[in-house]
């Protein structure tokens, strides 16, 4: 290896622990320390109203949910159309410890933190019954039982009381360790709360998948007939995938009801299903930081086309309600061109943006 | 006892519809291995094209159906050839999505018109006392589309058995490269499969449209509700989606006829397909009548 690293062409790892660093160079590390004290930097130097605060918040709960999306459809290759209802198991743990033991009781105040990691394994428990099919069934069949979890949640939360029947359900204020989160600072701890555990689970799947428990997900994928040879189990791989989606869901969804201070039915309907699916295409299957891209990118358009709508709709007559049919038609819009012309995301960009920069001014 | 016979019928009548709204999906997947996630929104669309046809442009709602029918035929044939020959050979997961991407853009169409938030109901044309046979009525509309959609059933069944285009097309679904090597066209015939799964989608949206008022939500829920039905089926056979259309029906009313109301359940006729699926597809996952695929490395 040359003796600069600044200088190297090429890898000359000679060691498999040296090819399995998170970073690979000593500026990798600097950009990235440098980028997450940005992250954690801006909003105090910045004053961002309440109303985009919560969208951020919403960007990054979204991003925890899609990570687990991607580490089932993207690296298991396991299609699943009930995301949005692991998210509301998630919710709804919350949810039902409130409507036990009261909205503001000590342990929802005080012992948020474990009551959030109680929704993820909740949802995990979930993830794996809904996964159980995949011992026996692969693809379409598999698709089609999430779709089937997700009707079936939708149904229970409507149907019994003790869920309100899909009215919201509050939840009480947090305490941190200088007392209780006010109004004001209510979405700013959050996002300081949901960045961390993002950084944490990012981290966390980047080491998974260098681990036997990751690969194996990946080779399932490719191959399970061959997985299996290989002696893996494939139906148990699945199963695992299903129990990990759910627990990232299940710790979107207790986010979601923290930050939102009430779980209500329609924010995990099919249709959100649907929404986290696309983030995690248009964001790219099967990479990590495809997770990130993703939510950003659906959620900053669904901004511009809400404001959009709002501009439109005051030159055209109302009957025409733009606002409801624009954003269904630009989201499916965004999602079949992304398909057929960069089925890998917006990953792919950051790919070829890296590479391009790294090189130049060479070309090769 | 007469109760019990009038949930009958009312199974048997939804149960053909869904039979009906099944088997454009059975076609599609039969023939390309796609499963359409947009097929509520070409029901939708088909409903509202007679509705269009009928009430505004005067049409006398035999032609405006079958015109209907036809303009279905060459949009889904046009949305196989535009966007889904490009993904011939990419991962399920794109073709999927691919669909939920083209189902979200015609709800989106579809909310630019009128159609998308307020309620019709087609005209009446038929008798509006209901036929009453020894205590069980059935109104005409439900009588007229059991009949329309065994007529199109049959039709359909007589096609694939009989006419040299029908024959080709099972030929696909058998063996794609068995068939293109005797000179069988396989995007053809792909287009022609979704071309007649818009086909009787708008059939089936037009019947139900008659039988219960044309509202979007309702319309295009049968996109979804059909999934149970081809499963239980077994994804490419017709004669399991007409079977297991009557037998999600029949089970729909008989629970919310017989479980609504007791124990204090509500609702249940929405989700016990889909309790059925799970059912299915832990102890039969092919189907009645589907067929076990096997895998090689």
């Amino acid at each position: 290896m040359s003796a600069n690293s600044w200088l190297a062409t090429g890898n000359f790892f000679t060691t498999y622990k040296q090819e399995q660093r998170t970073f690979l160079t000593s500026l990798d590390r600097t950009f990235f320390t440098f980028f997450l004290v940005l992250l954690f930097g801006w909003p105090l130097v910045f004053e961002l109203s309440n109303k985009y605060m919560l969208v951020v918040d919403n960007v990054l709960i979204a991003i925890v949910a899609v990570m687990g999306l991607n580490l089932v459809t993207g690296f298991a290759g396991l299609i699943s159309i009930g995301h949005a209802a692991f998210v509301g198991i998630g919710a709804y743990t919350i949810a039902s410890f409130c409507r036990t033991i009261g909205e503001s009781h000590m342990i929802i105040t005080h012992f948020w933190p474990v009551l959030i990691v109680v929704s993820g394994l909740v949802g995990a428990a979930f993830g794996a019954i809904v996964g159980l099919p995949a011992l026996r069934l692969k693809h379409l069949y598999l698709a089609i039982a999430t779709l089937s979890f997700q009707m079936i949640f939708e149904w229970t939360i409507q149907f019994m009381t003790f869920f309100n029947q899909g009215q919201t359900i509050y939840v009480g204020r947090v305490f941190w360790l200088t007392g209780k989160v006010g109004r004001k600072d209510h979405y700013l701890f959050w996002y300081f709360i949901i960045l961390t555990i993002v950084i944490l689970l990012g981290f966390g799947i980047r080491n998974l998948l260098k681990t036997r428990y990751g690969r194996s997900l990946m080779a399932v994928r490719d191959n399970d007939r061959a997985a299996d040879a290989m002696g893996m189990n494939p139906g148990l791989t699945k199963v695992y995938a299903f129990a990990l989606a759910g627990f990232f869901a299940g710790v979107a969804g207790a986010l979601h009801a923290y930050v939102y201070r009430g779980v209500g039915f329609e924010s995990f309907t099919l249709h959100e299903s649907v929404g986290y699916l696309a983030m995690a295409i248009v964001g790219g299957l099967g990479t990590l930081n495809g997770s990130f891209w993703g939510p950003v990118a659906i959620k900053f358009l669904d901004l511009q086309v809400e404001t959009l709508a709002e501009t439109a709709g005051q030159y055209l007559p109302s009957s025409m309600n733009l606002a409801t049919a624009l954003k269904p038609f630009t989201f499916g819009l965004v999602i079949v061109l992304f398909l057929m012309f960069e089925p890998r995301g917006i990953a792919n960009w950051w790919r070829i943006i890296k590479s391009y920069t790294k090189l130049w001014p060479f070309r090769y | 006892m007469s109760y019990f016979f009038q949930i009958v019928i009312s199974g048997i009548v939804v149960g053909s519809i869904y039979a009906l709204a099944a088997l454009g999906l059975v076609l599609v997947y039969k023939s390309s291995r796609v499963a359409n996630f947009a097929h509520g929104q070409i029901i939708a669309a088909g409903a509202f094209i007679t509705y269009y046809l009928t009430v505004s442009l005067g049409v006398p709602i035999f032609f405006s159906f079958i015109a209907s029918m036809i303009i279905t035929f060459f949009l889904a044939m046009s949305v196989e050839r535009i966007f889904l020959r490009r993904l011939i050979g990419e991962p399920i997961i794109s073709v999927i999505m691919v669909t939920i991407g083209l189902g979200s853009i015609l709800d989106g169409l579809i909310y630019l018109t009128p159609f998308g938030s307020e309620n019709f109901s087609f005209p009446n044309f038929l008798p509006q006392a209901p036929l009453a046979l020894g205590g069980v009525s059935i109104s005409w509309t439900q009588l007229v589309g059991i009949i329309i959609t065994f007529i199109l059933i049959g039709g359909l069944s007589w096609f694939f058995k009989k006419s040299t285009i029908g024959i080709s097309m099972r030929a696909v679904s058998d063996d794609q490269f068995g068939s293109m090597s005797v000179g069988i066209s396989v995007p053809k015939v792909f287009g022609l499969a979704w071309a007649l799964a818009g086909l009787t989608a708008a059939a089936a949206g037009c019947i139900i449209g008659n039988i219960t008022g044309l509202n979007f939500d309702t319309l295009h829920a049968f996109g979804i509700i059909v999934f149970p039905v081809i499963i239980l089926g077994g994804l490419d056979s017709i004669l399991g989606a007409v079977v297991a259309g009557i037998i999600i029906g029949l089970i729909q009313q008989f629970s919310s006829g017989y479980l609504d109301g007791n124990w204090g359940l509500s609702g249940t006729g929405e989700v016990m397909p889909y309790i059925i699926l799970v059912v299915v597809l832990f102890f039969k996952p092919h189907g009645l009548f589907g067929i076990h695929e096997i895998e090689r490395v």
